[in-house]
């Protein structure tokens, strides 16, 4: 249950972050703050108490004794696609900084509806 | 013994790894490489579509049978917009071929294969999680071209539509995150059996993230303030693969899933109105764009509203009506960006005021921007009449006559703004600042020529692409046959 809502606690302070911080990277942050909330609240569906790892290392292991080993997987794919993510995104800002000499959101919005 | 399927997605992968490498040695290969993939892929797909219209093609990879691994379900609709998608992509590879001269032009195809491969892999695969990866790889993709020119507004339009866009992929993982809670699944066709006994309320909160997540790369309103930046910043080229590629493979994501696991009336009454809303605004907003490419992307928005009406109709006549509109869209929008791209290029300026008197002197090019807004507005001859002539005749049989006449208020709007442009061409004096002459390249020429003569053929002949969709439509429509052939049963 801690893990749930932890996870949707992450969630939450990275959507907070991303809608009213200012400064591009603490946006980013946020980011990444909201994905790592997801990856765990990911895990913990499969998690299963005192569950060991899905590997029948030896024979007296039952498949109910096991987490859930896809939502593992899941999570090792959606952790790689959140860093390349916030790769692009932090090469946007060098290049942002580059242009306006500035982090603030405020200041950079010349593009309009 | 056919080819599989599984070549749209490996081939254009393959090719992304192999660009930068390649384009150590040979600056001038890399330029070709594309283009051999996506010759290759037109074939495979135009020799494959027969096949799946008699059976579809269920292709089980790494040897686990379907519910249990990633499969690809070829059927009669993926057949078609994986053709659509890989011919639009050869078309705005020979358009490419000489109006990207700025380096890194490998960069430049690495990204756009990988946009290929995202947006195949959407439509392909048969697994949901696996949608999302391509929705990433489609995403990430776009992210970067959006901002290839380096300069100041690219970069924050690339930016505005990252921001968005990863919201939107974070919305779209939490979707698939309860799907496979509440059902234990991530395969759709088995996902769709069992959501029946998925409480109504899950039901409806995942039915929200995916609308909201689907909806940013659909160009939904009011979650499409990325797509004017996008469309305006990024090359022209990219502005026409997004229109005409990566907003189809969101599109069908979207209706897929609606068909699948959400069909119920309430959400097609929800979507019809978001529809109406999305095409209404959108072409309001285009009539006050100063730049031609902003017009061109609200005006793409537009389209899409019409889309999504047609779609949320429901029926299968709609459906292929949707369908229809989305291959003439994908045709009539690329063009328009194509003969865009070299006005802006020879007038200097981005500015719709800065096209006075072009038609004099480049006759050709403008000639095809006035034959694409003739077609987009939906004049008799032309292909874009009879997408919208049956998409209007489908929602009148619905008895939805409100949205008849909605769908007419917003044509008139999108005459007056295509036409004004138009007069501007022919009508116009010419301004008095001289710029140096600049041939449009042969090759930019016969991108839109072919798609120009496309568009006359099928606006004569429209029974032939017509017909082709009908087994597309009532894919879509028929889900108990989806899980059937899905689970290879």
């Amino acid at each position: 249950m801690i893990f749930y809502i932890s996870g949707i606690l992450l969630i939450l302070i990275g959507m907070y972050a991303v809608l009213t911080k200012k400064n591009i990277i603490k946006i980013i942050i946020g980011l990444s703050i909201v994905d790592s909330g997801i990856n765990l609240l990911l895990i913990a569906i499969g998690y299963v108490n005192d569950g060991t790892a899905p590997i029948f290392s030896n024979e007296t292991l039952k498949a109910v004794d096991m987490v859930d080993p896809v939502p593992q997987a899941l999570v090792l794919t959606a952790i790689v696609i959140g860093l390349g993510v916030t790769a692009v995104a932090l090469a946007l800002v060098i290049r942002l900084y580059d242009h306006h000499k500035t982090l603030n959101i405020n200041k950079i919005r010349k593009l309009k509806w | 013994m056919n080819i599989s399927p599984v070549h749209f997605i490996a081939v254009p992968l393959l090719a992304a790894f192999l660009i930068p490498i390649i384009g150590r040695f040979s600056k001038e290969f890399v330029k070709v490489i594309p283009g051999i993939v996506l010759l290759y892929l037109s074939y495979v797909a135009i020799s494959l579509f027969p096949v799946a219209l008699k059976t579809p093609i269920v292709e089980v990879l790494a040897g686990w049978k379907p519910p249990f691994g990633i499969s690809l379900v070829y059927g009669p609709l993926a057949a078609y917009l994986t053709a659509l998608i890989t011919l639009m992509g050869f078309v705005i590879w020979v358009y490419s071929y000489k109006f990207i001269i700025r380096e890194p032009i490998e960069k430049y195809y690495m990204l756009f294969m990988l946009l290929i491969t995202g947006s195949t892999g959407i439509i392909l695969t048969g697994d949901i999680f696996n949608m999302f990866v391509f929705l990433e790889i489609t995403a990430i993709a776009a992210y970067s071209l959006t901002a290839f020119l380096r300069d100041k507004d690219g970069a924050e339009a690339a930016f505005k539509y990252l921001l968005i866009g990863s919201f939107a992929s974070s919305f779209f993982l939490l979707a698939v995150m309860l799907l496979y809670a509440s059902t234990g699944t991530l395969n759709l066709a088995e996902i769709t059996s069992k959501i029946d006994s998925v409480a109504m309320s899950t039901r409806i909160l995942i039915l929200i993230l995916f609308l909201v997540g689907l909806g940013i790369e659909a160009e939904l309103f009011p979650l499409n303030g990325w797509a004017p930046d996008a469309y305006s910043q990024a090359p022209s080229p990219i502005g026409a693969i997004f229109g005409g590629i990566v907003v189809k493979a969101a599109i069908y994501a979207l209706m897929r899933l609606v068909f699948l696991l959400f069909n119920f009336s309430e959400v097609f009454h929800f979507l019809l109105i978001m529809g109406i809303i999305t095409m209404i605004v959108a072409e309001m907003s285009a009539m006050k764009q100063q730049q031609i490419k902003r017009m061109l992307a609200f005006s793409s928005i537009g389209q899409m509203g019409l889309v999504i009406i047609a779609f949320s109709v429901g029926t299968s006549d709609s459906v292929q009506a949707a369908l229809f509109q989305m291959f003439n869209h994908a045709v009539i929008k690329a063009l328009l960006f194509f003969a865009a791209g070299y006005l802006v290029f020879h007038s200097g300026s981005k500015k719709i005021s800065a096209l006075d008197g072009l038609g004099r002197d480049k006759p050709l090019t403008s000639f095809f921007f006035a034959l694409g807004a003739l077609a987009i507005i939906g004049l008799p001859p032309f292909a874009g009449f009879w997408s919208k002539l049956y998409i209007l005749i489908s929602v009148a049989d619905a008895g939805l006559i409100t949205a008849v006449v909605l769908v007419l208020i917003a044509s008139v709007i999108e005459a007056v703004y295509y036409l004004r442009v138009v007069s501007r061409l022919y009508f116009n004096k010419e301004s008095a600042q001289e710029t140096e002459v600049r041939r449009t390249p042969l090759t930019g020429l016969l991108a839109m020529g072919v798609l120009a003569l496309v568009i006359i053929v099928v606006g004569i002949y429209p029974d032939y692409i017509w017909n082709l969709l009908k087994p597309a439509a009532e894919e879509l429509v028929n889900k108990a046959e989806y899980i059937r052939i899905a689970l290879l049963k």
